[in-house]
Formats: structure tokens, sequence, C-alpha cells
């Protein structure tokens, strides 16, 4: 294929893409349809006249017969109704289909299959049986338009199959193209300088601060050049909606905002499925039929929200309807049903907990498997693919009022935050996203730390039996000898919901790296997602903390299972607690299982609202409690001129009915069990605890709410 | 249609046949591969090794911003792993689309030599030797073993499925 026809081919799709958002703004707007007309009639004209220059004949001849059922719209003889609107679409899906056949193979096509007298007598039979008075319309034009409907899912994989040449190709502003080739220069010339000067010279420093800031730069200039406004795929949306609404018998009316937020490209592909998914389920089992809507008080019409925009460093894309949202009673049956988890399971569940069933895989609710969904790939596939560009899903639901589902996506995939560890002499990134906490054991308590049920091994964290996969021998690597050893590190990962203990033999920086891609080959061992350069020049292979899961044998389900252990567990009366100190000289403990993790954060990072000091935490915002003052002790020192940053615990945790917030504490002192005492009737929300023989105070009342356990010993 | 001269030296300028070859070493013996298809030779690489990959992957380089993966040539043929200073070769496939290093023990010079000198297999080769090489040349010091860059690709050793086996895994 010529570069001629590959440039018509991509200016085409765009035409086309450009014609369907219009068609159904035209639908649901027709007043305004004089622009909106002008644009289509362009689109098609475009095409045609280029066709005819190129020479394929059955595209001119498509187009014509388009253009002359737009020229008539255009010029008012005739009237926009459901039936011209249906026949336009199927005129984009035409000339669509010979596109991609073009791109495809190179020609029209010329077979039996290939011809369109149908669809050009169907375009000419509603260019003279809808004139202006569309009462008129009668039988006619409805013979043609019922004829479809039956096909009318079809489009939906065609849109698919039409985006290929575009994946490959972007549209760049030349203004970022040229700011581009300005810094390429200066980093040509940088480099002449540092060569002629070499390492010695006085000015060496400067000249590799220089380079360091061309760099970033051009890194920055770059990664704008990736990002597209999401509304390129929302764009694709209305039309779905519009088919998809006809095949189920729903009305639906679709909502955009944050169309502009700009996405990585490759982030943009990865999250096209998972999403057409997505907003295919909402129609199909979100919105209720008309009928059942106005019966339950709502409008006849539902409402798809799509909200784009950004978060801390992520794009959330936000799907919502306000459909009959999810019966968790429904759930439960379900996964009880396909024994994904067991009645008893089920019973303890909390409804958040229920609702994360939905990700796993082979679950649909779906009463029926029609032609839309319910065909076995669920949500699973979103989940995955989400979580395999980084990001994360959440779901919301309310029964009668509809469903939220969340889609959190990194800016960028190039570059990911990640801990460098080392095992078995060798260098191996985990991505940030995936990791939960670390663990350290020392040499003398390896023995003790690790417990065994027959293969299998397990740590306890918190009372928590945590599946424990050994890293250097999962990848057949040598081990370390027992001498030097010093002890070993754990990273406490989680990913599709798989939660388990990586050990590895040390740890080293957290980093910022840059993806590369592997090979096919290294690709097929199926345990690194690629590979990194780190600071020192060395390559480190970024492990895919699913997929090394999933060839460990660690399933999500067990997760669910020894959830509903630790409930038996945390009855003990004896219980592990966080000491830290707040108040001067008192001694305070938070039981251990609602704190998160321990963070240092600088003060200039607390925000106040309405006089209450906040923290934004990994796209959360968190409200920090402070009854000792620290942030007003912290405050003055800073005025001092010295860099402060405060001791904030996070609370709160996975599973758990409960919000998340941050204590602001003035250093934390130790990590023991202790043993309740009676509660003091006087301090109120506190209880009083023997640790290590001295007198702690409890959060009671924060630790009522956070484990439900605790009812009992308090 | 030219006749074959005995002289080495015309053959060697007779343009049409001449082809010049880098040659390299494994073990004893001597390899050689058209220069056309060597993209760089970088000298002396620390490998990161991949674990769980097939036996004959040697590692993984940095090359101009990208991740290498290189193919261990000593593995290929089933010797003994190289104790001394390694060399890598970028290759690269015609159409450009499949980058790769390949590991030797040394890297020679560049050698002109006639198309037409070019020994085929003998059909004593073993199998795994017969779909590596590509015949031999006669060189004074001894003979001198083509080699298919396109053979050596990691993607289509792998498919061969003659080099499945996995080393015993513990080398480091």
């Amino acid at each position: 294929m010529d570069d001629l026809t590959k440039e018509f081919i991509a200016e085409s799709q765009e035409g086309l893409d450009r014609m369907e958002r219009c068609l159904t703004e035209l639908e649901t707007r027709p007043g305004d349809g004089e622009q909106l007309v002008g644009e289509i009639f362009r689109a098609v004209h475009t095409i045609k006249g280029t066709t005819g220059f190129l020479g394929f004949e059955r595209l001119e001849k498509l187009a014509h017969a388009g253009e002359h059922l737009l020229g008539a719209l255009r010029e008012g003889k005739l009237a926009v109704t459901s039936d011209l609107i249906s026949g336009l679409l199927r005129l984009m899906d035409g000339l669509r289909a010979i596109l991609t056949l073009i791109e495809a193979t190179g020609s029209e096509g010329t077979r039996a299959g290939d011809d369109d007298t149908a669809l050009i007598e169907e375009l000419a039979a509603l260019n003279v049986a809808s004139p202006v008075v569309a009462a008129v319309a009668g039988t006619a034009a409805s013979a043609v338009g019922q004829k479809p409907t039956g096909a009318a899912v079809a489009p939906v994989t065609m849109s698919g199959n039409a985006a290929a040449l575009s994946d490959k190709t972007l549209r760049i502003d030349v203004e970022v193209l040229n700011r581009m080739m300005n810094l390429v220069g200066e980093l040509v010339l940088t480099r002449n300088q540092m060569l002629q000067s070499g390492v010695e010279a006085t000015n060496f420093p400067e000249l590799a601060r220089r380079l360091d800031s061309v760099t970033a730069d051009l890194r920055e200039t770059v990664m704008q050049a990736r990002m597209q406004p999401v509304g390129n795929l929302f764009g694709k949306f209305p039309r779905m909606v519009r088919d998809l609404a006809q095949t189920c018998g729903r009305e639906v009316r679709i909502e955009f905002s944050g169309q502009e937020t700009g996405l990585d490209k490759s982030l943009l592909e990865a999250i096209k499925d998972p999403l057409t998914h997505a907003v295919r389920n909402a129609v199909d089992h979100g919105i209720e039929a008309p009928a059942v809507r106005v019966m339950a008080g709502k409008p006849s019409e539902g409402c798809l929200r799509l909200r784009a925009f950004h978060q801390s460093g992520s794009v959330v894309i936000e799907l919502a309807d306000d459909g009959a949202g999810i019966a968790i009673e429904r759930v439960l049956a379900k996964a009880v049903e396909r024994g994904l988890v067991t009645p008893e399971q089920a019973e303890g569940m909390t409804e958040r907990e229920a609702l994360q069933l939905i990700f796993l895989p082979g679950f649909s609710t779906a009463a029926a498997v029609t032609t839309v969904s319910g065909r076995g790939v669920g949500m699973d596939v979103v989940r995955a693919n989400v979580e395999k560009v980084g990001g994360s899903v959440e779901l919301e639901s309310k029964v009668g009022v509809g469903t939220t589902l969340r889609l959190r996506v990194p800016l960028t995939l190039a570059i990911v935050p990640a801990l460098v560890v080392r095992s078995g002499g060798q260098s191996f990134a985990l991505p940030q996203s995936a990791l939960v906490e670390l663990v350290y054991v020392p040499k003398r308590d390896e023995e003790k730390a690790i417990e065994r049920m027959a293969a299998s091994e397990l740590y306890r964290l918190r009372e928590r039996l945590l599946p424990v996969v050994w890293l250097d021998r999962l990848l057949g690597l040598e081990t370390r000898d027992g001498e030097d050893r010093h002890g070993f590190y754990m990273a406490v990962l989680e990913a599709e919901g798989c939660r388990y203990g990586l050990v590895v033999d040390d740890l080293l920086a957290p980093e910022e790296i840059v993806v590369k891609p592997l090979s096919a080959v290294l690709k097929e061992i199926g345990l690194f997602s690629g590979a990194t350069v780190l600071g020192s020049g060395m390559l480190a292979l970024i492990l895919d903390v699913a997929a090394t899961a999933a060839r460990a044998g660690v399933k999500p389900v067990e997760e669910v299972i020894e959830e509903a252990e630790v409930v038996d567990h945390t009855a003990a009366a004896e219980v592990s607690l966080l000491v830290f100190e707040d108040r001067a000289r008192e001694r305070t403990a938070l039981p251990l299982d609602v704190v998160e993790r321990i963070e240092s954060v600088s003060l200039t990072q607390i925000e106040y609202a309405g006089g209450r000091p906040l923290l934004q935490y990994r796209g959360e915002l968190l409200t920090l409690r402070d009854d000792g003052r620290v942030l007003e002790e912290l405050e003055v020192a800073q005025g001092r001129g010295a860099e402060v940053s405060a001791t904030v615990l996070i609370c709160g945790g996975a599973g758990k009915e409960m919000q998340r917030m941050g204590m602001v504490v003035r250093r934390v002192l130790d990590v023991s069990g202790g043993t309740l005492l009676e509660r003091d009737a006087a301090s109120g929300e506190m209880e009083l605890a023997l640790v290590k023989e001295k007198l702690t105070m409890v959060h009671r009342e924060f630790s009522v709410k956070a484990a439900p356990a605790w009812k009992e010993v308090a | 249609m030219k006749i074959l001269e005995r002289d080495a030296v015309s053959e060697i300028l007779n343009e049409d046949d001449a082809v010049s070859l880098c040659s390299m070493f494994a073990g004893s013996e001597s390899y050689g591969i058209d220069t056309r298809k060597i993209r760089e030779v970088l000298g002396y690489r620390d490998l990161q090794r991949v674990p769980m990959a097939p036996a004959f992957i040697g590692g993984v380089v940095p090359y101009r911003g990208e991740v290498l993966t290189t193919v261990d040539f000593r593995a290929l043929l089933g010797m003994g792993e190289y104790t001394g200073v390694n060399c890598v070769l970028v290759l690269e496939d015609e159409v450009g689309e499949e980058r790769f290093g390949l590991v030797v023990d040394a890297v020679g010079g560049v050698v002109m030599v006639n198309r037409n000198m070019l020994e085929a297999n003998p059909c004593t080769l073993e199998p795994r030797a017969k779909w590596l090489f590509d015949g031999a040349y006669k060189m004074p010091t001894g003979l001198m073993v083509q080699l298919d860059p396109q053979r050596l690709r990691p993607s289509r050793l792998a498919e061969a499925g003659l080099f499945k086996c996995r080393s015993n895994g513990e080398q480091a």
C-alpha cells in the first residue's frame, strides 16, 4: 500500500469518527442540525472526492449515494428521523468496512459478497420516502428501517477492527515536534561540548547539569506528545450505547465530562476494551427496562455518565449508571452456586467484600445469556487488563440507585515507581503499585517466622496467614549460604486479589524506573513484565507480580478463607499493639491490625480545610487526628527554619468497613503484645492495657469500629 | 558465467562474488558472519542473566535505550561456560524488526572470501550443528564456519525446538 492510500485511510477513519459523533448528536438534538449535517456531509464528500482520485470505484459509488442523500438533508428537503439516522449509520458502517478491507488487502474487494447495491437502494429509498412532512414517512420508510435491527450488534465489533491503522499512527502538534527537535539539537550540542572538554575540565559539572535538564525537558515533551485526550475514546460510545439500547430495549442517554483529560496513548489503548466491556455491562445489566424504571419512580430514560479526571498522579475514569444497582444477596448466591465461596463464608462477608466477588474469574450475574453480555468473560477480564498497566478498579453500588465503576490508571506507562530488590545475586524491580508493606525477619527469628502446612509455607502477619513465596527458589536461582545471611526481607504484594509475601535477600533503593519491553522469547517466560536500566547502569528485570503469584500457586480465593480464620484468632485476649507517644510522656497504643503503614510526611504536605488537618495520601484524602497537638509543635519548629516532618500512622484496613484516617504522633515506640485491662470509665473512648508491664492507653472507639472481633474483648 | 579461478587474489577482486565476513571464535573453532548483518560489535558486556529463560539465552544487556536479548553461542553448541572475557555482537535481521546480541569468546577481524568457495555442510554433521551452520570456508588457518544470523534469532531458535533443553538452571 502506498503512502497516499495509507494517509487516505487514516484521514477517512477520522472523518467517519467525526460523522459518528455528529450522527448520534443529531438524533438527540435535531434542532441544531444544520451545522451537524454540514459536518457529516463534508466527511462523506471528502471520502468521495479522494476515492475518485485514487480509483476505488466501489467506495466512490457508495459515498456518492450517501452524499446525495446528505445533500437533500442539508438543503432541508428531508426531515431527521430515526430511520434516516439508522440508514446513515449503516452507510458509515459500509464505508468503514470497505476502508478496513482496503487496509487489510490493498483492494476494495470485488467478490459477490462485497456488493453495496442493497445499501445504495436503501439510501435512495430514504431520499424519496421521508419528505419534510415526517408523518408521511409511513410504510416505505419503516419497512426499510425494520429490516436491519438484527444486524445492529455487528458494527460494534467492526469499529474495533477499524481502529487498527489509527492505533499505529499519531497526530502530533507541529509545535511539540519543533520543541522536540530543538531539544535534540541542544542534546547534541551538549554532547559535543562534553566530548571536547573531557571529564577533567572545570566546567564538566555544569555540562552534566545541562545534560540533565535537557534530558528532563526532552522526556517531558515526548510524554506530552504521547498524551491523547480521553475524548477520543469516549467518542465511540454514543453509537455503541445507541445500538445496544435498541437491541436490549432500553432507553439510555450518555453524558460525558472531562473529555480533554490527557492520557498516554498506549494506556488509552489498554483501557479501551475494559471500558467498552463495562459500558456494555452497564446498558445490559445496569439500566432497567423503561417500564421497570417508571415503576420504581425513575425517568424511563436511564443515564450513563462517563467522567475522566486527574487525581494525584493518576487518571480516574468513572462510569456511573442510575440503574438497578447490584443486589448483594444475588451476588453471594451466585458465588456460592459457582463454588467460589462456601455458604459459611458468604454469611460473614461485608458488602464491600461481596462486591469484590464480581471480579473473580467465571462470575457473571446476568440471569440470561444475551447477545450482548453474559458470555463468561466478565469483570475479571476488566480488572486483569487494567491491573496489567498498573491501574486498579473499584466498584460501588447501591440497590435501586445505581452502580459506579472506577478505573484508576497511571498517567503514563513508561515510568513507574518501583522498589529494587536483590535475590540470588540478581536485581529485580517490584512495582510500587503492588507493594503493600515490607517485613524484615532477622536471622535469629528466621526459624520461627515461617510456619509450614505440608509443603506450603506461611507467615503470620498480624495474625493473618500469608502464603510465602521464595523468589530465589521460584526462579531457580542460587540460594545464599547460611553463613553470611543476615536474615531476609519479605515484600507483601497484592495483585489481582492475591496477597502473598515474596521473600528476597535484600532491599535496594526505591527508584523511578523506565520500563523497557522484553523480546518475545523472554516475554514467553511469563514472569517478567519488562526490564529497566538502574541508576547504577545495571539491568534489572521487572517482576510481574500477578504472574508470579499464579506461578507459585497463590490463588485469589485463598484470601477470603484466611480472613474467615482471622476472625477467630483475634478474639484472643492478648493482642498486638503499636505503642507510640502522642501526648507528652503518655504511652498510647493502637491495635496493630488497624495500622496499615507508618509514614514520615513533610509538614508542607499537610493541608488544612475548615481548621482540620488533611493529608493527600495515594489518591485519598485522609483526615488527620492530632490528639497530642503535635502539629502545632512542629509548626513552631518549622518557623525556626528547620526541615520538619511529622510521623503519621495510616489507620484503617482493607476489607474493613471504615474510612482510612491518619494519626499524627510524636514518635513510635514499639510493637508488642499486651493484655487489656478493665475499661477506664473516666477516659471514655480510651481504655487501659498492660504492655510490657507498663500502663498504656488504647484507643477503644477506634478499635471497635475497625475490628468487629474486638467487641468481645471490650 | 565466470570460470572459477584458482588464484586467491583474483577471487577476491571479483566483486560480485566477494563477501566480507567478520570472524569470531568460540572454543577452538572460528566462525564467520556477513558483515552487512552486523550492526555493531560491543565488546565485553556484563550480561544480566534471565532466570527461567531457555538455555541458549545468554542474558540481557542495555543497548541504545533498549534491552537487548543475547544468544549465548557456546550454549547453542553445547559447550561449557566461557571463563574469559566475552564479546557481544549486535545483529539485526533483514527487516530490522528483531535486534539481538550474540555472545562469543572473541571477535577477530574482517575477512574477504569468495562466495563460490563455500563448502556445504557435511552429511555427518549432528542435527543441531546442521541447523546452525551454513557451510564452511577453507581458510589457510583452518575451516571457518559460516553462520546465518537469521537462524540465530532468539525467536527462531525457540521455535526450532532443537535447543529447548534448559541448562541446569543454576548458572549465575
